[in-house]
């Protein structure tokens, strides 16, 4: 009996995170500006999903969290989610290494994560018609954004997998 | 066949759905349905938002501190310059000021034809000391200054010219134990030599026994002897010694020139004291 109600539980308890973790993107860190970029709480928490659970469910984190995130934001359905759900194959990826535990990986993840998904969505407004200065965008953007997310992932990461081992959930697939 | 993992599958079935939302949206064909979600979600933006705005506020706060510090400082800097511009401005107006009133002297006092004569002279240093009352001004024999031209300002006599350098003169004061000066007091007319004394004010002596002088008498030069043009203010009475046995009577007089804030002086450079007098006078240039 315990055991129908947990799957359950997790699931709830990680679309409450989830939502919540999408609402603060939305209202709290779009405001937090540092260098004139803020950090994505809502790519870090993703990767680093990924990481804690693994590939399968960071892919549902990305895709339900960016909807939630384009709903906030204004931009197109799909756009964040495509943006979100690359870098979590990048976590997949890493997964596999020796430093999956290690606090090294989600840093150097969400690192590489960040310029995956702002080219992702760089490239989805020029596909509609916006014109993009790249160079400008990524240097003055991406990767301020990039330090910013490498920061952020150091408290984000410890802090979900605290909330796995809490609520029981272990890995899946290794 | 390669069979296709659980996780590609998901992946590229996610990403199609994406990418389907993502043309629908953008072609305007799912705003109904963002409309109502943006409804659902609203409240909760809200009260995100309310909060967001007030940790804003928090942070904006502690940045503004450092802001309004830097400000403080800037501002700081700014009253101190401005304080220093303020009383450096002060000074050139008392200074102004004490110019003027050097002036409105020398226009008062036509009688002693100033034409071309008083010279204003910046007092260098003041070189009183219990043994030598004297002060330095900055002006020579290369500006016309010789020994024994009576210095004065709008207040009275000052005392005279003593050594002349080519740039600089020294002027002998009227409070120095070897300075006389021959004085008359205004009221009556009774005549009388002012001589300086260490460390106290100077007295008038060989006042005659008969003439009445009283507490603050104004003492003016007699100009007899040709040392001092006439009519110069020296000082006041503040005490009178009489005694019957003595030839002459004493009267204390305190100067009407404050020589301890002395700062312009006028050297009257047309009058030629008489040859012969005194013999300290000398010239260094």
């Amino acid at each position: 009996m315990q055991s129908q109600t947990r799957p359950s539980l997790d699931i709830y308890l990680s679309l409450l995170v989830l939502a919540l973790v999408v609402i603060a993107q939305g209202t709290l860190f779009s405001r937090l500006r540092i260098f004139d970029v803020g950090p994505n709480l809502l790519l870090v928490t993703t990767v680093c999903w990924s990481l804690v659970q693994n590939m399968a469910s960071g892919l549902v984190w990305g895709f339900a969290g960016g909807l939630g995130a384009d709903l906030i934001t204004g931009m197109p359905l799909g756009t964040s989610s495509l943006a979100l759900m690359a870098p979590c194959l990048l976590a997949g990826f890493g997964r596999k290494t020796v430093f999956a535990s290690n606090l090294v990986l989600p840093v150097l993840l969400v690192g590489l994560a960040t310029p995956l998904h702002g080219w992702i969505v760089l490239l989805s407004q020029q596909a509609q018609g916006r014109s993009i200065a790249w160079l400008s965008t990524t240097a003055q953007v991406i990767l301020p954004e990039m330090a910013l997310n490498a920061l952020l992932a150091v408290i984000i990461f410890p802090l979900l997998r605290g909330l796995a081992l809490g609520i029981g959930i272990t890995p899946l697939e290794k | 066949m390669k069979r296709v993992s659980n996780r590609t599958f998901l992946f590229f079935l996610l990403a199609s759905i994406s990418l389907v939302l993502l043309v629908l949206s953008s072609s305007g064909h799912l705003a109904p349905v963002e409309g109502q979600l943006g409804r659902v979600t609203k409240p909760f933006l809200v009260a995100f938002n309310g909060l967001g705005r007030q940790i804003s506020n928090v942070f904006e706060t502690v940045r503004s501190l450092s802001t309004l510090r830097t400000l403080n400082s800037q501002l700081q800097t700014q009253v101190d310059t401005l304080t220093i511009e303020n009383l450096r401005l002060q000074e050139a107006e008392a200074e102004n000021q004490r110019l003027r009133e050097l002036l409105r002297f020398k226009q008062l006092n036509p009688i002693y034809d100033f034409s071309g004569g008083q010279i204003i002279a910046r007092v260098l240093s003041q070189g009183s000391t219990n043994y030598l009352s004297t002060l330095t001004i900055d002006l020579g024999s290369g500006q016309g200054i010789k020994a024994g031209m009576p210095v004065v300002t709008e207040r009275g006599l000052v005392g005279r010219i003593y050594k002349v350098g080519p740039d600089s003169a020294t002027v002998l004061l009227i409070t120095d134990p070897s300075s006389g000066v021959q004085a008359l007091v205004e009221r009556n007319r009774a005549v009388g030599v002012v001589n300086g004394r260490a460390g106290s004010l100077p007295v008038m002596d060989y006042i005659p026994q008969d003439a009445d002088i009283s507490v603050g008498d104004l003492v003016l030069t007699s100009g007899l002897g040709g040392t001092f043009p006439k009519s110069l203010v020296i000082g006041q009475v503040v005490e009178v010694n009489k005694r019957d046995f003595d030839m002459f009577q004493q009267a204390v007089v305190r100067p009407t020139v404050n020589f301890d804030r002395l700062e312009f002086v006028l050297v009257i450079t047309n009058f030629q004291p008489l040859p012969g007098e005194p013999g300290e006078l000398e010239s260094v240039g």
